[in-house]
């Protein structure tokens, strides 16, 4: 499978990045220790999994990663400044088996779509590279050699990403 | 025959609109008042004025200023500028500013009473349902669309039944209680539910331990926790406003209400229990871990800053002293608790036991300011969460506990099971319900 980089307007369901692997109940302090809740985008992006000692990952080159996380991803604070630092570090999606409820919804809500995983993510390998098919709910991995089935988002979730975020989906939704 | 229904059932099915787009679990539902602090509102201002954002009417908003309060850097002093003078130019209500924590001044404001919805920018938020409310947390953005359309869009989440039964032997707090929840939970068992809590203790467990719990059920990932209004909750709205509602038993479950588990706590045979560090569902009665050297004890936060935390603590520390080296840090959690606390005398008596006590905010917990950790500290905590990182440096180690084993690991600079100071050294110990 071939994936454009970025993708354009017409191919937004196909996100591509390299495979952030992460753990159970990694929460949001790990992701981004409150020290770094900042209005200032630097110092923001400073704290890009500051938490788990991965200070030294390429958070500013351009690298788009798909975080491919254990259990209850990202629970605890409600702190929207660990999304948006995920953003900016070039993070398009998320993929575990569940998440915290409110990072979820936050995630929604800023444009990062966060998928349920049905099979087994063991297999995902650091760093490798990633096809996340949103249309067909699917995660490609190994070249498309191994495929792992994702839940097909909410319909409002589905939405909400369609039109960028919440505050856009309520724009296109008043007018 | 009318469907039975849970207390969230009740609360949430009159109030729901309908699924937010066809086919969707998410429903559009009214609530009844929004909760807000400086540090998470401010993020959405910049937002809130470039889309020309509409926001709800003054009556269902509780604005705090909490976490930057005071703020400890020019930075979070800009932040907490920006949300104050956002507030005055929309002429948004700024009377509960630097009063205490957003959910503690709730339970704290007439407005919530059972029943009620309340959604606030904090994940704690959970808190509020001690009264028998639906209450819960939100991100910024997500609390930017209630603002502007007086509904949250919300999975209608099926319920766990929490059932607490024996009597709470004295000294055993409301932290103890919720660190049991989270042992018998896990950090993910209450995941995409609400839990419903029933006491059946005969009122052992007193208002200010319930919102101990319901505060933490966050932590198991519960979307909400409530306690089911009784003759407990009855009594502090009769403190709170000189009468509760006759009707409270309207929001008691039915019989056959559909519950997806049920549980069964036994209070009476609890020991003071502590979280190791790393995660608050990894917890241990306190004597596995007695003996370990502490450099900082936190008395404070939204789950354990409340006049029966403080008086726990006092009635430890009056007439001694903090081991030498140790910090000591007493955070009220709002206005209403340091006044009650002053009133008391806990106040007066953990200061002259040498305790740092500090204006009502969140504090040391969140890594804000007034006690955080240095590289290889190790504090014990009446706070919420232990993950690395959580009040300082990322290798500071955090254990939660309850106020009495906070001040007894104060006392002796080491980590203590309060009931063996106790029986050797306070033979007065009676920590007040």
């Amino acid at each position: 499978m071939t994936c454009p980089s970025p993708p354009s307007p017409s191919e937004q369901r196909l996100l591509c990045g390299r495979a952030l692997v992460l753990g159970d109940h990694v929460n949001a302090d790990l992701l981004h220790p409150p020290a770094f809740f900042s209005l200032d985008v630097t110092r923001l992006r400073a704290g890009f999994l500051a938490g788990l000692g991965r200070e030294t990952d390429a958070s500013s080159d351009g690298t788009t990663w798909i975080v491919v996380a254990g259990r209850n991803f990202g629970c605890g604070s409600s702190r929207e400044t660990t999304v948006d630092a995920l953003r900016r570090g070039g993070v398009v999606a998320v993929v575990a088996p569940s998440f915290g409820r409110i990072f979820r919804r936050t995630a929604a809500a800023l444009g990062v779509p966060c998928f349920v995983s049905q099979g087994s993510l063991a297999e995902v390998l650091p760093d490798e590279e990633l096809v996340l098919d949103a249309a067909l709910a699917c995660l490609v991995a190994g070249g498309g050699a191994r495929r792992i089935a994702l839940e097909a988002p909410d319909p409002f979730l589905e939405a909400v990403h369609a039109a960028g975020g919440l505050l856009e989906w309520l724009g296109h939704r008043r007018s | 025959m009318p469907v039975a229904s849970t207390l969230v059932e009740k609360i949430l099915a009159p109030r729901s609109r309908g699924p937010v787009v066809p086919g969707s679990r998410y429903h559009a539902v009214e609530v009844d008042l929004v909760l807000a602090h400086d540090a998470t509102f401010t993020l959405g201002i910049e937002r809130i004025e470039r889309l020309g954002l509409p926001i709800l009417t003054p009556e269902k908003l509780l604005f705090a200023a909490d976490h930057f309060a005071p703020p400890s850097s020019p930075e979070r002093a800009a932040i907490l500028g920006r949300y104050v003078t956002f507030l005055g130019e929309r002429a948004l209500p700024r009377d509960q500013l630097f009063r205490g924590i957003s959910h503690q001044l709730a339970v704290e404001d007439p407005r919530v009473r059972p029943g009620r919805v309340v959604v606030g920018a904090d994940s704690h938020t959970t808190m509020v349902g001690a009264l028998g409310c639906f209450a819960t947390g939100f991100g910024t953005t997500d609390i930017l669309g209630v603002l502007a359309t007086g509904t949250a869009f919300l999975e209608i989440p099926p319920s766990i039944e929490l059932i607490l039964r024996g009597v709470l032997p004295t000294g055993i707090e409301g932290k103890d209680l919720a660190l049991a929840m989270l042992a018998a939970l896990g950090e993910d068992g209450a995941l995409g539910h609400a839990l419903e809590l029933h006491d059946h203790t005969g009122g052992s467990i007193d208002f200010d331990a319930r919102c101990a719990i319901t505060n933490q059920a966050v932590e198991a990932g519960a979307t909400s926790a409530a306690f089911v209004p009784d003759a407990v909750t009855a009594g502090i709205l009769h403190l709170r406003d000189g009468g509760a509602p006759p009707d409270l038993d309207r929001w008691a479950p039915d019989a056959g209400a559909n519950y997806a588990r049920s549980l069964v706590i036994d209070v009476a045979s609890l020991p003071p229990l502590v979280a190791r560090p790393g995660s608050p569902a990894d917890v241990v009665p306190v004597d596995a871990v007695a003996g370990e050297p502490i450099h900082q004890a936190f008395v404070g936060s939204c789950a354990g800053g409340r006049l029966t935390e403080l008086e726990a603590a006092a009635s430890i520390l009056r007439g001694r002293r903090v081991a030498p080296g140790v910090r000591l840090v007493v955070t009220p959690a709002s206005e209403q608790v340091w006044r009650a606390a002053s009133r008391s005398g806990a106040l007066g008596t953990l200061s002259e036991a040498g305790a740092l006590v500090t204006n009502p905010s969140c504090g040391a917990c969140g890594g804000i300011d007034k006690g955080l950790l240095a590289a290889g500290e190790l504090c014990i905590s009446t706070s919420n969460r232990n993950g690395p990182g959580r009040m300082g440096h990322r290798d500071g180690r955090i254990m939660l506990a309850s106020a009495a084993t906070v001040a007894a690991s104060a006392l002796t600079g080491r980590v203590t099971d309060p009931r063996t100071l106790a029986r050797s050294q306070l033979a007065s110990w009676d920590v007040p319900r």
